[in-house]
């Protein structure tokens, strides 16, 4: 405890600029999160409705696909990617990566880390699209079906508008996972926060990974990154959790009393599957 | 495709083992502390409450990965040392330990009130009617999800080996008969496999629980 809290542990955090330099690194973090779960609603759809197609073929692909990718680890992924992916796709993302983009995002190994994360997510939120399509009444598209509207048209206006939205909050409980997930990259040598802070323990005095003169204890320094994950996931969770009361209410219809204080106890509109 | 499996297939089977080993001493902690959290997060006292929650919290919240650093290099420096295996199971253990506690309490929650009302007024104590009454009913309910967390604990323990710890896991011996034999895709299709195998035989095991022991409300 002595060590934990002793104030000469703790001195790197405010000297040179530290602190804000893990801010600027979380923010990589951040920004790897939000593309990577845009990328994987797109192409979470898209298996979605392949896996909901009438030809049983391609029904089988997808699921298949879905499957496999939903159940390999993440850093299996990224580490094969990263071992894997062309040359020229590598070296072509970092001759020709946006210049307003980080330093950190323009590597040649970024693509690998955003594939693997999109490959991975794409596939869990398509399992969560499925079932929240799958758990609307069925009468929904028999109505659709009965009014003379063509399965594309069912889809679009009927089904996908309400089946989406029930998926909201699980996307943003999703969006959590990711969130941690993002340290993984690291290990493909990213400079994200978590490699960053590293960064901060080995070297005193190095200018490149903007340590300074003190050399920063692990402990503190991961103490104080899971912190900061803490922080924003907890955030995230609170937002999910209301969402969820949310759709709950609005699944019971406008007659139900608002209890205040028991959003704990609300259950998730879809069955869907677990968190992690 | 098939002499990158034979060749090595020492080195596939240690690491499928420790693999295995690993995620089995993960559960089992994950398991008892869970509990423990559980019962703090329905205990009948707001204090209690709130640390459970804080638990929860903040495991579930937290990257394995940084919870990997803190636990083996950070205690290290701290001049508490403890070996990769300790700190490997540990820390999944805890991690897993806080999705535990979520779905029992949710589990607690489906069991329905006059349960443990009738426990408390057949005059056992909160604890003994947690124990005797609520719990066993509330671990039947979860099986469904406690399936879906060892499968995540599953895949979460590929971080373990994958991290400063090196513990010679599936993904960590597939790495390294891919530097030995270059045959990268092999290498990583013969551990996919592996994974497969284990996430496929958990799937079995749990669907076989569920069918004996699910509760029908």
């Amino acid at each position: 405890m002595n060590y934990l809290f002793s104030p000469d542990n703790w001195q790197w955090l405010w000297t040179d600029n530290n602190a804000g330099f893990l801010l600027e690194a979380f923010l990589i973090n951040i920004e790897i999160a939000i593309v990577s779960m845009v990328l994987a609603l797109i192409v979470a759809l898209a298996l979605a409705l392949l896996s909901l197609s009438r030809a049983t073929p391609v029904r089988l692909v997808a699921k298949g696909w879905v499957d496999v990718f939903r159940n390999l680890p993440l850093i299996f992924l990224i580490l094969y990617l990263a071992l894997s992916l062309p040359e020229w796709l590598r070296e072509g993302w970092a001759d020709n990566a946006p210049a307003f983009l980080p330093d950190a995002l323009r590597g040649e190994l970024v693509l690998a880390g955003i594939i693997g994360l999109v490959l991975y997510n794409s596939a869990v939120m398509a399992e969560i699209m499925r079932a929240g399509i799958l758990s609307l009444d069925r009468g929904q598209r028999e109505a659709a079906s009965a009014l003379g509207m063509t399965y594309r048209d069912q889809m679009r206006f009927v089904i996908l508008p309400q089946g989406l939205r029930r998926m909201v909050p699980a996307t943003v409980s999703q969006l959590i996972t990711l969130n941690k997930d993002t340290t993984l990259v690291s290990i493909i040598t990213i400079q994200e926060v978590v490699r960053t802070g590293r960064g901060l323990t080995q070297t005193a005095g190095n200018p490149f990974v903007g340590g300074g003169d003190i050399q920063a204890p692990i402990l503190q320094v991961m103490i104080f990154v899971g912190l900061l994950f803490v922080v924003t996931n907890y955030a995230l969770s609170r937002l999910s959790r209301r969402l969820e009361v949310r759709e709950s209410r609005r699944a019971a219809g406008e007659g139900r009393v608002a209890v205040t204080g028991v959003e704990d106890l609300a259950v998730p509109a879809t069955g869907g599957p677990s968190r992690s | 495709m098939l002499d990158v499996l034979t060749e090595n297939f020492d080195a596939f089977a240690s690491g499928l083992w420790v693999t295995f080993r690993l995620v089995l001493a993960s559960f089992l902690i994950a398991l008892v502390l869970g509990t423990v959290v559980a019962a703090l997060r329905v205990a009948p006292s707001r204090a209690l409450q709130r640390l459970g929650a804080i638990y929860v919290e903040v495991f579930r919240n937290l990257p394995l990965l940084v919870l990997l650093f803190i636990s083996f290099a950070g205690l290290r420096r701290a001049g508490i040392g403890i070996g990769p295996w300790v700190a490997g199971i540990a820390s999944l253990g805890i991690y897993t330990s806080a999705y535990v506690a979520e779905s029992l309490r949710s589990g607690v929650f489906a069991v329905s009130r006059g349960q443990r009302e009738a426990g408390l007024s057949l005059g056992f104590t909160q604890l003994q009617t947690l124990r005797h009454i609520v719990l066993p009913q509330a671990f039947r309910t979860v099986i469904p999800p406690l399936g879906s967390i060892t499968i995540a604990m599953i895949k979460n323990s590929a971080i373990v080996g994958a991290s400063l710890l090196a513990l010679p896991d599936l993904l960590k011996q597939a790495r390294i008969v891919n530097s030995n034999t270059f045959q990268t895709t092999e290498s990583f299709f013969w551990a996919a496999v592996g994974y497969m195998l284990l996430t496929v035989t958990v799937t079995v095991l749990f669907r076989s629980l569920e069918s004996r022991y699910a509760v029908k409300r």
